[in-house]
């Protein structure tokens, strides 16, 4: 027994007298290590941020800040740097921002990105400098990696509305889509926000796209920059000058004129096996949805998911197409699943069979791209036949 | 043992009982450290601040530590020690402390540190199991140095970060990996048996009651001479 | 968690950074009790088993006692202790109520207490910041790698029992070997993980 109590002694007195040693150790070590561990961090923004120096984080639920934010650090200049997610080419990439006092980027870094090796690179410097002004127009984009490009200056955008946002400052952090929607809204205020967009299936002027209202109380048409209302009777709402109203007027007569009229394409003995459906309008337009071979086609049929990419496309009577989109495919993800994307297919707008081959390939995708434009050929081919000019 | 003067006690560790190569003890972090010459050597000194204190502490202990608790005794010491160092490195030198990483804290379940406590500074007085742990560490760091510079030269072409004009071109990857790791440590040991043929105390009759293999290991894991 | 992110947590702890051939944790034991098969299975199940059952009590403990306290420095000296305790007790309870249990497994108990495989899991998975769920799965992986190291390695130590080798390799220089040319086959795996589900 008393060997027994002479043994839990000996090791309690160890453990305390060790525990004790740790304290003190911990005592004396810990504040170092915190400085080290604050000043590697430092290091990292400094990276973005040169000037910088006695960074702090910023609590992010004080601000309404882009989605994309994850972390904001200012520094005692004035500057700060802002850590963002965003969707690029690939998988997420992390990027982190640095904007000096003046508003201006000093310095952008990828943390974690899976882009094709080279183009953050050519990034790095050239963002220096610019500021939320002019950083849509005065970029230049990195060649050959368009969706990067707009991944890259969205985020940049994001960061630095985000120092200005963290600065006191108010910013536009809407995105995209929230921005269009607030335009529609605006320009025709009786659509109660409720647009469908209008598959372009006729020739109209000065119009990039057209939302048709819901409740039919009229139209809103793009034009460059601005949003021109228009209602159901031909009338534009908007304060514009009476040419542009006039030539607004008859695009709406045009999109009124846009009943589809489905075709019996049985009726007709060699119509491509890539058409599914014809429809044909009152202005004499045709509107095609088919199907295009894709990566791994065996026999000009199948993809390597066994899906046809299906295109929706409309094209006038002598064969000049009007407006082209994917409506689904299953490519390869990330590769040759560009083709869903708009900067692809709408390079065949105003195309017609003589220059329709003319449209930049995706990258790394041959076989996708061939696929495809071997679909828009059998369009053309579609209209001759129900033309009755083959 | 106990006769021993005190040089023959700090020269014992560097080669006759070289921890590494010839009692075969603390081999997991001479494999994983050895990738390059300036993590073995910090590892090789972190082990040998260790084992010092913990030699000193545990025989200066010896009397007052009774028997049946001795093993969980000595334990708390080199987790203790260990600690201090870990957190010294982590305060003095970030890098080191990051390029070692698990493996520091691992130098509480190297069986040299736990080895030595039981075989030597539990039996000897406080001056001579100083002695001990330095010869011990410097004989670990030695050989951890020696596996590290070859496996650094082969396989990376640079010596503590110092590239090597002809080997930089001439790199074989796999000798920084981890197959390379066992099969140099083979041959430094095969190298190390020629080299002090018949000499060598055996590991079966040194230090296998230190070993926590021993039960079941019988030796199985020393340089057994079949047919001796 | 993700069933699919859990099995490539196992999966990668088995094949890809298997404790023993790509980390050098627990050699002693991969050494010194791969003779046998049989003794190589015993110590595989004992280890798994005993690094489910620490990393169960650890994690437990430095998250909700350790972090919250500020003693995250203590980590080292209450892990071991708490192993070397863990240990002690599951040979108290096998001894008692599952004796046959305790009769195979019992001998490969106390080993575990200083084999650095079993102290490396727990901490591995805190620092690789895991929840419970993925360090338990991090854990099982470890030991079912570390069984199957162990098991792999006892038939190729088996054929070098009986070939004639130089005399200056005998015993551990050509064990070593060997278990380079093992650890070289495992090598092989680097990389399925990534692609396991692509």
């Amino acid at each position: 027994m008393k060997s027994y109590i002479k043994s839990v002694v000996a090791l309690t007195a160890i453990c305390a007298v060790v525990a004790i040693l740790l304290a003190v150790t911990n005592f004396v070590t810990a504040p170092i290590i915190e400085k080290n561990a604050a000043a590697a961090a430092n290091e990292a923004l400094m990276i973005v941020l040169p000037e910088g120096e006695d960074f702090t984080q910023v609590d992010l639920t004080k601000y309404e800040l882009p989605a994309t934010v994850t972390e904001v650090y200012t520094e005692a200049g004035g500057g700060c740097v802002v850590k963002l997610v965003t969707a690029g080419y690939g998988p997420d990439m992390v990027l982190m921002c640095g904007i000096n006092a003046n508003g201006e980027i000093a310095g952008a870094t990828c943390l974690s990105s899976n882009e094709t090796l080279g183009v953050e690179k050519t990034y790095g410097d050239n963002v220096k400098g610019y500021t939320v002004d002019n950083i849509d127009s005065d970029l230049d984009t990195a060649s050959g990696a368009t969706m990067t490009t707009g991944a890259y200056k969205n985020a940049l955008k994001d960061a630095l509305n985000t120092a200005i946002i963290v600065g006191g400052g108010s910013a536009d952090i809407r995105t995209e889509e929230e921005k269009l929607a607030d335009n529609l809204k605006t320009a025709l205020p009786s659509a109660e926000g409720k647009f469908t967009k209008w598959f372009v299936t006729e020739e109209v002027t000065d119009v990039s796209e057209v939302y048709v209202a819901d409740n039919g109380k009229g139209y809103v048409l793009i034009s460059g920059e601005s949003f021109i209302a228009v209602d159901s009777d031909g009338n534009v709402l908007t304060d514009v000058s009476d040419d542009v109203k006039s030539v607004m007027s008859a695009n709406v007569e045009a999109i009124k004129s846009s009943e589809l009229t489905e075709i019996d394409i049985t009726g007709y003995e060699n119509m491509p096996d890539a058409v599914d459906k014809a429809y044909k309008t009152a202005s004499g337009n045709y509107l095609f949805e088919l199907h295009a071979a894709g990566y791994g086609i065996n026999g000009d049929k199948y993809t390597a998911s066994g899906e046809y990419i299906n295109i929706k496309v409309s094209v006038t009577a002598d064969g000049k197409i009007l407006a082209c989109e994917t409506v689904s495919q299953k490519e390869t993800d990330k590769i040759g699943s560009v083709c869903g994307d708009a900067s692809f297919y709408s390079q065949f707008n105003g195309k017609d069979e003589t220059n329709y081959g003319d449209i930049d390939a995706i990258s790394g995708a041959t076989i996708t791209t061939n696929g495809y434009k071997t679909g828009i050929s059998r369009v053309f081919e579609a209209v001759k036949i129900l033309e009755g000019v083959a | 043992m106990k006769k021993d003067g005190n040089l023959s006690v700090l020269v014992k560790g560097v080669l006759r009982e070289n921890p590494v190569f010839v009692l075969i003890l603390g081999t997991c972090p001479t494999l994983a450290t050895t990738t390059g010459v300036i993590g073995a050597l910090a590892m090789g000194l972190a082990t040998m601040a260790v084992l010092i204190c913990s030699n000193v502490v545990i025989s200066l202990l010896r009397k007052f530590i009774p028997d049946v608790v001795r093993i969980p005794c000595y334990i708390v010491v080199i987790a203790g020690f260990v600690t201090i160092v870990q957190m010294f490195m982590h305060a003095f030198l970030p890098e080191l402390y990051e390029l070692l990483g698990v493996y520091l804290a691992l130098i509480t379940v190297n069986c040299i540190i736990l080895g030595r406590a039981e075989m030597f500074a539990s039996k000897n007085k406080v001056l001579n199991s100083a002695l001990d742990g330095v010869g011990m560490g410097i004989g670990f760091t030695i050989a951890l140095l020696a596996m590290a510079t070859i496996r650094e030269v082969i396989g990376a072409g640079t010596f503590a970060g110092i590239e090597i004009p002809f080997m930089i071109d001439h790199t074989v990857g796999i000798f920084v990996k981890a197959p390379g790791g066992l099969m140099v440590y083979g041959f430094l040991i095969a190298v190390v048996n020629i080299i002090t043929k018949g000499k060598v105390i055996k590991k079966k009759e040194f230090s296998c009651a230190g070993c926590p293999s021993a039960g079941v290991c019988n030796g199985g894991c020393a340089n057994k001479k079949e047919g001796e | 968690m993700d069933f699919k992110g859990l099995i490539i947590i196992l999966m990668g702890s088995v094949l890809v950074n298997n404790y023993v051939l790509s980390r050098f944790l627990g050699i002693c034991p991969f050494l010194g009790v791969s003779k046998k098969l049989n003794q190589a299975v015993g110590m595989g199940i004992s280890v798994t088993f005993v690094m489910l059952m620490a990393t169960a009590v650890t994690w437990p403990i430095q998250k909700f006692i350790l972090e919250n306290f500020g003693l995250g420095y203590t980590q080292t000296i209450v892990f071991i202790l708490v192993i070397a305790s863990l240990v002690q007790f599951v040979e108290i309870v096998l001894k008692k109520f599952i004796p046959s249990l305790h009769k195979s497994l019992g001998v490969y108990l106390p080993l575990i207490t200083t084999n650095c495989a079993v102290l490396g899991v727990t901490i591995n998975n805190i620092t690789d910041g895991y929840n419970f769920v993925e360090s338990m799965v991090s854990s099982l992986g470890c030991g079912l790698g570390f069984m199957l190291a162990m098991v792999i390695f006892s038939g190729v130590r088996s054929r070098i029992d009986e070939s004639s080798i130089p005399n200056c390799f005998r015993g551990l220089p050509v064990t070593l070997i060997a278990a380079s040319f093992v650890s070289l086959a495992f090598f092989g795996f680097a990389g399925i993980i990534e692609n396991l589900f692509a």
